[in-house]
C-alpha cells in the first residue's frame, strides 16, 4: 500500500512513469529489431518515422513492411494483451481473495474462446456479431457458470478455483466439439493454432479495437483502486468501509470479462500471465492497488513483448505458440505461489 | 438516541434468525449483546450496520432509516469490527488502519494530513503506535484485534459495533480489549460470550434467545439467576463481586446437569 506520507510525491511519480516508458520503449525496440531478419536500430527508427509521421526516409520496402506492419503492430498488441491479462488477474485476485485467481484458471479465457469459435465457425449471430462480441458473451457465460458453481459449493474463496477448473473443462470441451465436428480441416488447423495464443496474424486494425478497450479498462480499474484495497479482509469488511460491494463486483467482473474477451478474440488464450505478473508486481510495489494496477499493466506488457520475442527465436525457422512460452515461465511460478499460499499445518 | 432497531426480522435458509428485535443503544454507552450460540447475535449486529438488509422492520440512525443512507455516509458514522477477520495479503499495521479512511476519501484523492492524523490518533488510542510498520501476519491475536479497532476508529465513527472481539484471546487480552472499548467514549454495541465480562464492562445488556430479545436493561435487571437458567440452561448463583459489579458463579450439579451446565458455560 502507498507509503507516501504527505500527499503525492510528484517528482518520484514522474520518475517512475518515465522509467516505465523507457522500459516499454526498449522492449518494443528489441521486438522490432530481433527476428529471422535482423534489422539495425537506426533502420527500425527510420521505418517508424515513415510509418508514424509519413516521412520519406530511405528504407527498403521489405524492411519497412516487416518493421511497421508486422513487428511493430505485433509488439504493441503483445503489450496490450500482457497488460490487460495482468490487470484482470490482479482484479480477480483482489475480488475473490484468492492468490490463484486469473482469467485462464477461472475458465474465462476458455469461455471467450468458445464464444469466438462459435462466431467464427458456426456463424452464430450472423454478420452483426463480431468475433470479439462472441468472445465477450462466452466470457460472461463462463463467469456466470463459475459464480453459480462456487456459490452452490458454499462460496468460500477456494471453491472458486475448483469451479473455474470445471468451467475450463466445460468450455474447452464445447470448443473442441465445435471444431472437430463442424470445422473444415483448414479451419480446424487455424483455430487450434490460434487457441494456443498467436500474435502472428495481428495487424493494425486489431489495435483500433484492443487499444481503447485496454486503456478504458485500466481507467475503470484505477477508479476502483481504493475499493479493491478495502476487500483485503473480505466483502463484509469492504461493505462496512462504505464500498458498494455489489456494484464494484459487477463493474469489475464485467471489465475483466471484456478485457479477456477482446484479447482472446485477437490472439487466443494465453495462460499464466494474469497469475504470475500481479504477484511479481506486488513483490515490487506492494499490495496497494493505486500502485499495483499500473505496475501490472506495464510489467505485463513488457513480459508479453519479451515472451513474444522468445517465441520467435527459441526454435529457428519456427514460431512457438505464445501460450507455450508463458506456460514455461508460468507453471513453475504457479507451483511457487501454491507453496507460499499453503495453510500452515 | 443514536442507533435503534424497530421490530427487525431476518431469515436465512427458511429459518428465522432474527425475529422481531426492537433495541436502542444509548449515546456514549456500551451495550453488551449476549445469548447462547446460534441465538442470532452476529446476524443482529450485521443488520444493525446494514451488512444484511432486514426483511422487515427498520434500523434507524438518528431517526433516519439506514437503508436510505448512502453506504459511504454510513461508514463515516458507523464502524464494524468483525470476529477474527484476516487476510493473506502482505499488509503492515498502518496499511490496515489506513483502510479506515476509505469512506473519507474520493476515488482519486491522495492521502491528506487529516487522513494521516486520524491514523496516528487511532493507533495511539489502541496503544500500537510503535507497531506502525510491523506486518499483519506477524501479530498475535490480541494485537490483530487492536489493529481492527484502530482501523474502525480511523473511520471516526460515533457508533462502533463489535462481534465478539475477545474470542480466542487469553484472559489478559480479553480484559485489556474490553477496557479499551469501554474507554472509547463512543456508542458501542458488543456481542460477548462471557457473562461475567459482560456484567463487568457493559453499561447495558441485551439478552437474545432464538432470535428474540428476551430482556434489555442494566446488568442487574437482565442477568438474573432465573433468566440465565431459562436461556442458557445453567444453574448459577449471582452476588456482588469485589469490583462492585455482579459476579456470576456457575453451580455444577451432578450427572447430566453437570454436563449441560459445562456445555452452557463454554458455549
Amino acid at each position: 500500500m502507498s507509503h507516501a506520507v504527505h500527499g503525492p510525491n510528484w517528482p518520484a511519480r514522474f520518475g517512475i512513469a518515465l522509467l516505465a516508458v523507457i522500459a516499454l520503449a526498449v522492449a518494443v525496440a528489441l521486438a522490432v529489431t530481433i527476428g529471422e531478419m535482423a534489422i539495425p536500430l537506426d533502420t527500425a527508427l527510420k521505418a517508424l518515422g515513415n510509418g508514424l509521421f509519413d516521412l520519406d526516409l530511405p528504407v527498403s520496402a521489405i524492411q519497412q513492411g516487416v518493421i511497421f506492419d508486422y513487428r511493430l503492430s505485433r509488439a504493441v498488441m503483445a503489450g496490450l494483451c500482457g497488460g490487460s491479462l495482468a490487470l484482470s488477474g490482479a482484479i480477480l485476485q483482489a475480488l475473490l481473495r484468492n492468490p490463484l485467481a486469473e482469467p485462464y484458471i477461472l475458465g474465462i479465457s476458455a469461455g471467450a474462446s468458445t464464444g469466438a469459435v462459435a462466431v467464427m465457425i458456426l456463424g452464430v449471430g450472423g454478420t452483426a456479431m463480431t468475433v470479439s462480441a462472441g468472445a465477450f458473451i462466452g466470457s460472461c457465460a463462463a463467469l456466470a457458470v463459475v459464480a453459480l458453481l462456487a456459490a452452490g459449493a458454499g462460496g468460500a474463496s477456494d471453491r472458486v478455483i475448483l469451479a473455474g477448473v470445471a468451467a475450463s473443462q466445460l468450455f474447452n470441451a464445447a470448443t473442441a466439439t465445435i471444431v472437430t465436428t463442424l470445422a473444415s480441416a483448414e479451419q480446424a488447423r487455424g483455430v487450434m493454432f490460434w487457441l494456443l495464443g498467436n500474435f502472428g496474424g495481428v495487424r493494425w486494425p486489431d489495435l483500433w479495437v484492443a487499444t481503447p478497450v485496454a486503456l478504458l479498462g485500466f481507467g475503470i480499474c484505477m477508479l476502483h483502486a481504493k475499493a479493491l484495497d478495502a476487500f483485503a479482509f473480505g466483502a463484509d469488511a469492504a461493505a462496512s468501509l462504505g464500498v458498494a460491494v455489489m456494484r464494484v463486483r459487477i463493474v469489475l467482473f464485467a471489465t475483466t470479462a471484456v478485457l479477456t474477451a477482446v484479447m482472446v478474440s485477437i490472439v487466443g488464450t494465453i495462460g499464466f500471465v494474469g497469475l504470475v505478473i500481479p504477484h511479481a508486481a506486488r513483490f515490487l510495489v506492494g499490495a496497494g492497488h493505486a500502485r499495483l494496477l499500473p505496475a501490472c499493466l506495464v510489467i505485463g506488457a513488457i513480459f508479453m513483448i519479451l515472451a513474444d520475442i522468445l517465441s520467435r527465436v527459441l526454435v529457428p525457422q519456427q514460431i512457438l505458440p505464445i501460450g507455450v512460452v508463458t506456460a514455461l515461465f508460468g507453471a513453475p511460478a504457479f507451483a511457487f505461489i501454491l507453496y507460499r499460499a499453503r495453510t500452515p499445518a | 438516541m443514536t442507533l435503534a432497531s424497530r421490530d427487525i426480522r431476518w431469515s436465512a435458509g427458511g429459518r428465522m434468525i432474527v425475529d422481531g428485535v426492537t433495541l436502542e443503544a444509548a449515546p456514549g454507552r456500551m451495550l453488551g449483546l449476549i445469548g447462547p450460540n446460534g441465538s442470532g447475535k452476529s446476524s443482529l449486529l450485521r443488520l444493525l450496520c446494514r451488512l444484511r438488509n432486514a426483511a422487515s422492520g427498520v434500523v434507524m440512525l438518528d431517526g433516519r432509516d439506514i437503508a436510505r443512507v448512502p453506504r459511504r455516509d454510513l461508514a463515516r458514522r458507523l464502524a464494524f469490527v468483525e470476529q477474527q477477520a484476516t487476510t493473506e495479503i502482505q499488509l503492515s499495521v498502518c496499511d490496515v488502519v489506513r483502510l479506515g479512511r476509505t469512506p473519507h476519501r474520493a476515488a482519486l484523492a491522495s492521502w491528506s494530513e487529516a487522513d494521516e492524523a486520524a491514523v496516528t490518533a487511532a493507533l495511539s488510542r489502541v496503544g500500537l503506535e510503535d507497531r506502525h510498520d510491523q506486518l499483519w501476519h506477524t501479530l498475535s491475536g490480541g494485537e490483530r484485534q487492536r489493529v481492527h479497532i484502530a482501523r474502525a476508529l480511523a473511520q471516526e465513527p460515533s457508533e462502533l459495533i463489535l462481534d465478539e472481539p475477545t474470542n480466542h484471546l487469553d484472559i489478559q487480552h480479553q480484559l485489556s480489549i474490553l477496557s479499551l472499548i469501554q474507554r472509547l467514549g463512543i456508542t458501542c454495541i458488543v456481542a460477548l460470550h462471557d457473562l461475567n465480562l459482560a456484567a463487568l464492562f457493559c453499561d447495558e445488556i441485551a439478552l437474545l434467545h432464538e432470535g428474540r430479545l428476551l430482556a434489555a436493561g442494566s446488568p442487574e435487571t437482565v442477568l438474573t439467576e432465573e433468566m440465565i437458567r431459562t436461556v442458557f440452561g445453567v444453574t448459577v448463583a449471582i452476588r456482588p463481586g469485589a469490583t462492585g459489579r455482579r459476579h456470576i458463579e456457575y453451580l455444577i450439579d451432578t450427572g447430566r446437569d453437570a454436563a449441560r451446565a459445562l456445555e452452557g458455560a463454554k458455549g
